[in-house]
């Protein structure tokens, strides 16, 4: 670690040295371009609210559910499927979670001011950057072009959300040579516990983060340019009041170098190169709950080093993508439990024994222009996944004779078929896939899970899970509105999940029995989402999404955390300077719910939010204030997928302010 | 610029430090443990013709099991003797004079390929200021008899892996549990291993002391020690572990059977212990609840252990 670091260290102070001008020729300007447009430039911001974290982000997108155990770190379910299913990463980077009980994904150790954009892909077509199911999430880093006609930029956010006194300040700057670009965002948040909807403080909802990221990048020919980056997140004192612990301190650093080489005039186009390491560390922190019998330390960490190396072909109806993605990551989490008696020997056990996983995968994406309306898409990847086990013993007290090394073939094809015809857009594809356990399935050892109040046992022998997918969806765009509806289904064989054991008894003092993952012979899931959207003046403009999902097992009962049939409407109203929004969004009754995986009928909700802003210039530099309220009725609710029924904010008015510089 | 580096220093500085340490696993669970493999010398006895050379493991005979290894040399010639019949006797004196002995091997057999007279013993008690052991042997060869004795200490057993109970059995014959293995468990399946023994009452009249026919005791053979591992701790709430084997007798006279101890800490072993046919010597079922906050019930046979 101490290696990697004096290495970005050296290179943050050798690319500072090379600061100086450079005159542009014409290369320079094809490879900005190209840089450009690889840096595209989306906002991380939603209609209603202009400075959200990355969660609120996320949960604008209609595939995107969320398991919420608290006012942080919420766990994002991509086609209502949990996190083992799908790929997160961060620029094709694979960081894995610390904590057994999840209170950390990925999406936890970035913030909005240092990403440009987030690319979710559904179903198999996420398979690129590893085995998957669900799809996979990209976060991507903000990332500036070399040679901006403004060398400097910059951008400074404040606000505060009253219902639980968060106060956040977002900076971030860059600056942009022909040489030399970099990109600097540091952000810090604190917030108190909130209020539900009756006006009741939820205890332990608190949290604390700060982060911040750098990313210098040198242009080291015309046609070739080096980066490097890292992410610091340091969250702290971080309440979790669905879960009977909390958190007091995690800390990520998350490293890269990456080598872009463009070429011209050539099928090849780009090749882009990135090594990486990132280490995670989480503490989980008990001593905030007097009223646990036991008192347990539960630490984490995860470190992991990559290598993701991809080549872009383009032709004139063609283009591809290849990519290598290797990865080695060590899990570890260690509970450590006190008797009352405190001179008394405490205990202790692993319920991550050393995990190792390493993975290779080589794949292809391809697009086709088989018409001038119709593009063919498909691609496909062989992966490699490797586990290791060194405290194997743990795992064997539950499946003796459990095989200490694992390895599995992941192999993943995809097709689909886009056709235009006129004003309509229709979509077609089908996929193949297996993705290998998570560590917590495969050698996760009495994790406890508090929504069903069971201690989970992994399996490190469990097959594969095999996902079977088509997808279609229909558009159609009108010069004032577009309409969209998509439906996917998947058929997963063996799908992983716990299974009440006959054998073996709790460890902890919640906990009513112990769960063992084991793969049923197949579940089905089945995603519907319909959105619209339509100018009705100039200056009025209306949205609405509709989704719908069906998950069963292979005894026809419902699966957990299947998003009920849920809702969204809005309308924006411009005048000026100002804008008005207000959104309706709810869920209706959660009728197909699972009690056997301790979830129970969760009565159906609406959310009233209203927001105003109104931009206007300081001295050239162009500044939005935003005010607004989220769930104005303040109504007390709690949605499907709240952990443990933990009721959600109440009435929370929100300001903030962007300066751009 | 200058800003950039700075946090690049900050990074660094905060990359290289965790803030809380890995357990040190190997040292973890050899905390309130100690694995002895070398047998070392505990005391050597001149009968006069013959040096005896008594071992056990780590040089210490404690409370509970041990084995015993013995060499016998010609004190002359310092040559080894093989073809001696050996015998091995421990008396217990306690404050009030009273005499007693413990579950031991009286004729030692003699281990051809590495060479000493192999028996065990299980010392019920410590050397005290009150209580003391000593040790009758006796060296045949040829047919001449040379007898011997020597006061042996026994300490304090600190390894709870190996810890034994004594108590009386539904039968009324007193019996012997000892634990032999694993001196140090793991979080893990482990291989458990005891040692039975009864005290046979004597049928005939004392003769002079010491008297072997007054202290025997015999392997209990063929009954089985059915086996419920819990841990006490109130905290714990009676937690138990799967997959466990109860206590057969094997080839080697000893029981063994399958623990698996889920964490370290304190445990306890609950038997049942059954003979031949079923019968329940002594031991009771345990609740099988999970009741946090409550200390477990124990069998009413049982032996802790820590690790």
């Amino acid at each position: 670690m101490r290696l990697v670091t004096l290495i970005i260290f050296v290179l943050g102070t050798w690319a500072h040295a090379q600061d100086k001008p450079v005159k542009s020729d014409s290369l320079d300007v094809v490879l900005d371009e190209v840089l450009i447009v690889a840096a595209k430039k989306a906002k991380i911001e939603t209609d209603m609210k202009m400075a959200v974290s990355v969660d609120e982000f996320l949960a604008s997108s209609e595939s995107i559910s969320f398991i919420k155990r608290g006012a942080y770190a919420w766990e994002p379910l991509l086609n209502n499927m949990s996190s083992e299913r799908s790929i997160i990463t961060i620029d094709g980077m694979h960081i894995f979670g610390a904590c057994t009980d999840k209170m950390d994904p990925v999406t936890a150790y970035v913030e909005s001011n240092n990403l440009s954009e987030i690319d979710i892909k559904s179903g198999q077509e996420g398979g690129l950057q590893g085995a998957t199911v669900a799809g996979s999430i990209d976060l991507k880093r903000k990332s500036s072009a070399f040679g901006r006609a403004n060398i400097w930029d910059a951008a400074y956010q404040t606000g505060f959300e009253f219902n639980n006194k968060q106060f956040f300040n977002l900076a971030n700057a860059s600056y942009s040579s022909d040489k030399l670009v970099v990109d600097a965002s540091m952000s810090h948040r604190k917030a108190d516990d909130y209020f539900d909807g009756n006006n009741d403080e939820v205890d332990h909802s608190q949290f604390t983060k700060f982060n911040t990221s750098l990313g210098v990048a040198y242009k080291t020919s015309d046609l070739s340019s080096l980066r490097v980056d890292a992410i610091f997140d340091k969250a702290q004192d971080v309440g979790y009041p669905a879960l009977p612990m909390d958190l007091s301190l995690s800390r990520a650093l998350i490293t890269s170098a990456t080598y872009k080489q463009f070429f011209e005039n050539k099928l090849l186009k780009v090749w882009d190169s990135k090594v990486y390491y990132n280490a995670i560390e989480h503490y989980m922190d008990d001593t905030t709950r007097p009223e646990n019998l036991v008192h347990m330390d539960m630490p984490g960490w995860s470190t992991t080093y990559g290598l993701v190396s991809k080549a872009n072909l383009k032709s004139a109806n063609y283009s591809a993508e290849i990519q290598l993605n290797a990865y080695d990551n060590l899990s570890i989490a260690e509970m450590r439990m006190y008797p009352q008696d405190r001179s008394e020997q405490t205990m202790f056990a692993y319920s991550w024994p050393w995990v190792t996983t390493r993975y290779a995968g080589l794949s292809m994406s391809n697009a086709l222009d088989v018409s001038s309306s119709s593009v063919l898409n498909f691609g496909g990847t062989m992966g490699v996944n490797y586990n290791y086990s060194k405290y194997i013993e743990f795992n064997r007290i539950f499946h003796p004779g459990a095989s200490q090394e694992k390895t599995r073939f992941l192999p993943s094809l995809y097709a689909s078929y886009q056709w235009y015809p006129g004003k309509f857009d229709v979509s077609v594809g089908t996929g193949y896939g297996h993705r290998a356990p998570s560590v917590s399935e495969g050698y996760g050892y009495y994790i406890y899970n508090s929504f069903d109040r069971y201690d989970y046992i992994g399996d490190p022998d469990l097959e594969n899970e095999i996902s079977y997918e088509v997808n279609a969806s229909v558009g159609f765009t009108h010069n004032k509105g577009h309409v969209k509806a998509k439906v996917n289904y998947f058929y997963i064989q063996n799908y992983i999940i716990g299974r009440i054991l006959s054998a073996g008894s709790p460890m902890n003092y919640q906990s009513v029995g112990v769960k063992g993952y084991t793969s049923l012979d197949y579940a089905t899931l089945f995603n519907f989402s319909l959105q619209a959207d339509y100018h009705l003046l100039h200056n009025l403009h209306w949205n609405g999404t509709l989704t719908y999902a069906r998950g069963l097992d292979d005894n026809q009962n419902n699966l957990p955390f299947i998003r009920p049939l849920s809702y969204q409407t809005a309308l924006h109203y411009r005048f000026g300077d100002f804008r008005f929004q207000a959104e309706l969004n709810g869920d209706a009754m959660q009728v197909n719910y699972s009690p056997e995986y301790g979830e129970d009928e969760t009565p159906s909700y609406t959310n009233l939010n209203v927001s105003a802003d109104y931009s206007f210039y300081i001295s050239n530099y162009k500044t939005v204030v935003q005010i607004g309220a989220e769930n104005v009725f303040n109504t007390y609710y709690s949605t499907y997928a709240d952990w443990g029924n933990i009721p959600r904010m109440g009435r929370n008015f929100f300001t903030s302010l962007k300066i751009n510089l | 610029m200058k800003y950039s580096n700075y946090l690049l220093l900050a990074i660094s500085v905060v990359a290289v430090s965790c803030t809380v340490e890995k357990t040190d696993y190997e040292a973890e669970i050899a905390t309130d443990t100690t694995e002895y493999f070398d047998f070392e010398e505990v005391s050597t006895i001149n009968t006069g013709d013959y040096n005896l050379t008594i071992e056990a493991l780590n040089g210490t005979l404690y409370k509970g099991y041990n084995e015993i290894h013995v060499t016998l040399e010609h004190a002359q010639s310092q040559e080894e003797l093989s073809n001696a019949a050996v015998t091995f006797l421990p008396i217990l004196t306690d404050a009030n004079g009273k005499q007693s002995s413990c579950p031991h091997d009286y004729q030692l057999t003699y281990d051809t390929a590495n060479g000493y007279y192999v028996g065990y013993a299980v010392f019920t008690d410590i050397t005290s200021s009150t209580a003391g052991w000593e040790l009758f042997m006796e060296v045949t060869l040829s047919g001449e008899i040379q007898a011997v004795s020597q006061t042996i200490t026994v300490e304090e057993q600190v390894n709870k892996n190996l810890n034994m109970t004594a108590f009386t059995g539904n039968d009324n014959v007193q019996y012997f549990i000892a634990l032999v293995a694993p001196q140090r468990p793991d979080v893990a399946e482990n291989h458990l291993v005891a040692g039975v023994y009864k005290y046979i009452e004597p049928t005939q009249v004392a003769g002079d002391f010491p008297d072997p026919s007054q202290f025997i005791y015999a392997v209990v053979n063929d009954h089985t020690l059915l086996l419920d591992p819990r841990m006490p701790e109130p905290s714990m709430g009676n937690h138990s572990s799967p997959n466990n084997e109860d206590l057969t007798q094997q080839n080697d006279g000893l029981y063994h059977g399958v623990v698996n101890y889920t964490m370290t800490g304190n445990w306890t072993l609950n038997f049942i212990f059954q003979d031949a046919q079923g019968n329940t010597i002594k031991g009771t079922e345990v609740p099988t609840d999970f009741t946090p906050g409550i200390e477990g019930v124990k069998s009413e046979l049982y032996i802790d252990i820590l690790f």
